[in-house]
Order: structure tokens, then C-alpha cells, then sequence
């Protein structure tokens, strides 16, 4: 038994059967209750539709751009001021609490806040969005110039390097695998806040309004094809930025 | 991560030393040009209230019971989804550690599912359990299910296979197994678990409030925006903060204090 199921073929099917199970009971439940429960067809034809009306492209791409835009201004900001709070004790000092204090705050409760200030709208999702990419991405640069190893240093006091020098070719390099790290948990966190924003905010375009109009209008069938298309983008995107990780730091060596 | 583990960090060991006064300086001060900046104008009332008017709407709304309504709601959801989401998933994970056959039904499944964030079950979870306590709950337990299946199936995966041979050759029943090696050998990874589902559990909470309840932190500052009281508002999101830091730091005690056998 225990060969048999290290062999690709046979863990598959087994890995088939729960779902193969769940697919058949879904099945039936949805021909019971086509009201209450959409039947795998309906959300076939759901998916159809919304592929033809251009709606579901609409949405993907409002969200894609909200969570790039998001990423493309809190992760540089993020990244930052970690390498600043990490090389110059003053800028810790004097950041270092105010940003501590912020981010124990959950980031969408930020949202009804940001919301009385700027109105609910683009604007607002743009901020939660991009401060849920700043911290993870400061606190792992921050923590990766923090423990660049002493002899690097000495070394760098050695050859008499600028504090130009001394950031680009010793403090970078060596932060630079909790940088990736940081800007890899920034990419995630941007990601489920665009969702949750659009969800509560639900202006404009993108997946989390059409969940919520799905929901409003008791529309299972479009919530799944929501959900799923959310998971599947999820996933993707996390496998982009794994292998272009790992093709930026390949001087690593292979275990970390 | 592995880089840094051998040497401490340079940064924590100044700031650890100036404790009792730096940690309160940095607090006070911001505290300080916050008020200032609300008493010289530089923001309206309608815009930013002062530290001084959160403490009173805080004040204001603990004299009401108000304040304690929302956060005992919101503990109690916490407490009660995590503590079912937390098991169950403590459960599911050494399952499939254990049993190579559960892994290979269950985990394709598990996997799939792992990759949608939490808060976009939630309009999904409203269309089947209504915006009553069940859902709360749900979503807390569904936050608090997946980290804490992952961290004990971890956990168990990182045992040494010697180790289960001694079990095997001293014919150690399953309950004998679960408590002399199981559990020492994987504290620390399911400490380490209970603390990220923690963490996860109540941000997704807040959420979750903020979209739809009757009663809780996030419900408090969603009706604090809808009627314009910024002082309501800023005291949700001072309290959620608070809420949250004191839930990291308790579990990282705990988790200190479980697992001070390793350091030596």
C-alpha cells in the first residue's frame, strides 16, 4: 500500500475521489434545489455568459490593476523605509513607532476611517490596497539590513567604502532574499485586501463588487465562478513571483 | 530567513537595552504632535479629533456599556470560531500527517481551497447562514481552520522518521504515540500555528463586521463612518489595533514560555 501510493497515478485518483464526490452530491443537490443551489451546469452557463458579456474580463482586470497599482506604490515606499529605518538608527527612531502602532490595526479596519476621510471610492481601496503591501514589505527589508552580518561591514570599513558603497554592494545584496520575502507576502496581502475592499466598498468595477452584487442577488451561480476565477488568479500570480524569485536570488544558495 | 538565524539581530539589542525610556518617549511624543496638531488647526475636527477626544469618546461609550457591548461581541465570535476552527484543524492536519491515504484524498482538496483568501467566502457565507452569529463564527473558524491545519501537518511531517520506528518497536498504541512523541515533538510548530490563525482570525473578523452585523469593533467604526463621528471611528480603529497587538503578544508569551525547553 504504502508504494503504491508514492506513484503519481494512483495519488491522483485518490486525490479525484473527495471532489469526484462532492461534484455528484453538488450535482443532485442542485437538480433538488435549482433555486437555492445552483447546479454545476448553471454555473457553466454563468461562466458562458459572463465570458461573453466581457464582464467577468472587466472585473478581473479592475481588480488586477487595483492590486498592481496598490503593490506598485506601498511596496517601493515599504521597501524604503525599512532599508532607511535599518541603516540610520534616527529615521527607526523617529518612523519606527508611528509605523509599529499603525500596523497593529487590521488593514481593512482602516477602511471605514480612509472612507469618512477620502470618500468611498477608487481612492480609498487604492490606499487600504497599497498599505497592506507596505508593511510586510517594510518590516522584512527592515529586518534583512538589520542582520546583514557584521564581517561584511568590517570589510566594507576596510576597503573604506561611502555610505554609498556600503548600501549598494553590502547591505543590499545581503537584505536582498528578506526583500524578495517581504515583497512576496506585499503581493498576497495586496491581493486578499483588493478583494475585501472591493467587497465592502463595492464602487467601480472588479471580483469583489461582482461577489457582492452575486450575493445581493442571491446569484450562487456567478459567486462561484467569482470565487473560483479569484482562486485560480491567486494562485497564478504566486507562482510568477516564486519563479521570479527564485531566478533573481539563483546566487542563493539552494536551500534557503 | 536562514541567513540571519545565527546571528542576532543588530537592530532589537540597543532598543531592548533603552527600554523604559525609549518606549515610552516614542509613544508620548506621537501621542503629543498628534494633539498639537489637532489644538494649532493644522486638521479640522471634522477631519482628525484629537487623542484627547477618542479618550473621551471612549470614556463616553464605556459609561454607556456601550464600548464593552461591542468588544465582548467581538471576543466572543473570536473566542468561539477560533476555538473551532482551531481544533478542527489541529485534527485535519495530523490526519493527514499521519495517514499517507487521507493525505492523498484530502490534500488536492485542501490545497485548492487554501488558495482563496478567506474574506471572498464571506458573500458566499452570507447567501447560506444569513449575517447572524453562525456566519461571524464560521468566518472566524474558517480563518483559524487552514494556518492551523498547515502548521500541525508540518509539525508532524518535521518529526524524525527514527522517531516513530522507537514508537513502533516499543508498540506504542495511538494515544500513547499522541502524547509522549507527537505533542512534545510538534509544540512548537502548533504554537507557532495558533498564533498566525489568531492573528488571521480576527483581521478577517473586523472584516467581516465592517460588512455586515448588528454589534462588534468593525460594525462600531462602520456605524461611526456612516453617521460622520470621526471621534467613533478613530476609537474603533484604536481598539481594533489594541485588540490585535495584545492577541500577538499574548501567543507570542505563550509561545515563549511552551518552548523555553528548546533554547538550551
Amino acid at each position: 500500500m504504502k508504494h503504491q501510493l508514492t506513484r503519481w497515478p494512483v495519488r491522483l485518483g485518490i486525490g479525484l475521489i473527495v471532489p469526484l464526490f462532492l461534484f455528484l452530491w453538488w450535482q443532485w443537490q442542485g437538480s433538488a434545489h435549482p433555486s437555492a443551489f445552483a447546479p454545476p451546469a448553471a454555473v457553466a452557463s454563468a461562466l458562458a455568459e459572463l465570458l461573453r458579456n466581457g464582464g467577468l474580463l472587466r472585473d478581473t482586470l479592475a481588480t488586477l490593476e487595483r492590486a498592481f497599482t496598490g503593490l506598485a506604490i506601498g511596496a517601493p515606499l515599504g521597501v524604503a523605509a525599512g532599508i532607511a529605518m535599518g541603516i540610520w538608527k534616527p529615521v527607526d527612531r523617529l518612523l519606527g513607532p508611528l509605523l509599529h502602532a499603525l500596523r497593529q490595526v487590521p488593514m481593512i479596519g482602516w477602511l471605514p476611517l480612509i472612507g469618512l476621510w477620502f470618500g468611498v471610492g477608487e481612492g480609498t481601496e487604492l490606499i487600504v490596497v497599497s498599505m497592506s503591501a507596505f508593511f510586510p514589505s517594510m518590516l522584512n527589508s527592515h529586518a534583512g539590513v538589520a542582520q546583514v552580518e557584521r564581517r561584511y561591514l568590517e570589510v566594507g570599513g576596510i576597503y573604506r567604502f561611502s555610505t554609498f558603497q556600503r548600501i549598494r554592494f553590502i547591505l543590499l545584496p545581503a537584505a536582498m532574499p528578506l526583500v524578495m520575502t517581504g515583497l512576496t507576502q506585499a503581493l498576497a496581502f495586496a491581493w486578499i485586501s483588493t478583494i475585501g475592499t472591493e467587497l465592502l466598498t463595492g464602487a467601480g468595477a472588479g471580483l469583489g463588487v461582482a461577489m457582492q452584487a452575486a450575493q445581493v442577488q442571491q446569484r450562487l451561480d456567478i459567486m462561484l465562478v467569482v470565487i473560483s476565477v479569484t482562486a485560480i488568479l491567486g494562485f497564478i500570480i504566486n507562482q510568477l513571483f516564486r519563479s521570479l524569485r527564485q531566478s533573481l536570488l539563483r546566487w542563493q544558495p539552494a536551500q534557503s | 530567513m536562514m541567513a540571519g538565524r545565527h546571528f542576532p539581530s543588530g537592530a532589537s539589542v540597543p532598543r531592548l537595552r533603552n527600554l523604559p525610556v525609549g518606549a515610552f518617549a516614542a509613544p508620548v511624543l506621537l501621542l503629543g504632535a498628534w494633539q498639537l496638531a489637532c489644538l494649532t488647526g493644522l486638521f479640522p475636527q471634522q477631519v482628525l479629533v484629537p487623542p484627547s477626544g477618542v479618550a473621551k469618546a471612549l470614556a463616553d461609550m464605556a459609561g454607556s456599556g456601550e464600548l464593552q457591548r461591542h468588544v465582548g461581541d467581538s471576543l466572543h465570535r473570536l473566542l468561539v470560531g477560533f476555538a473551532i476552527g482551531a481544533v478542527s484543524g489541529m485534527i485535519f492536519g495530523a490526519a493527514l500527517a499521519l495517514s499517507r491515504l487521507l493525505d492523498a484524498a484530502l490534500s488536492p482538496l485542501f490545497l485548492t481551497l487554501w488558495q482563496v483568501p478567506v474574506i471572498a467566502f464571506v458573500p458566499l457565507m452570507v447567501m447560506f447562514l444569513g449575517i447572524d452569529e453562525p456566519f461571524k463564527i464560521a468566518v472566524v473558524a474558517i480563518a483559524a481552520f487552514f494556518p492551523m491545519a498547515l502548521a500541525t501537518f508540518d509539525g508532524i511531517r518535521g518529526v524524525p522518521r527514527n522517531w516513530f520506528d522507537v514508537a513502533k518497536i516499543y508498540r506504542l498504541r495511538l494515544h500513547q504515540l499522541v502524547r509522549r512523541i507527537l505533542l512534545p515533538a510538534t509544540v512548537p510548530a502548533v504554537l507557532t500555528g495558533l498564533r498566525i490563525s489568531l492573528t488571521r482570525a480576527w483581521v478577517v473578523l473586523v472584516a467581516a463586521e465592517l460588512l455586515a452585523a448588528d454589534s462588534g469593533i468593525g460594525q462600531m467604526m462602520e456605524m461611526g463612518r456612516q453617521l460622520f463621528q470621526i471621534d467613533v471611528v478613530l476609537a474603533g480603529v484604536v481598539v481594533s489595533g489594541l485588540i490585535g497587538f495584545l492577541l500577538d503578544r499574548g501567543a507570542r508569551w505563550v509561545e515563549s514560555r511552551a518552548t523555553r525547553w528548546r533554547a538550551a
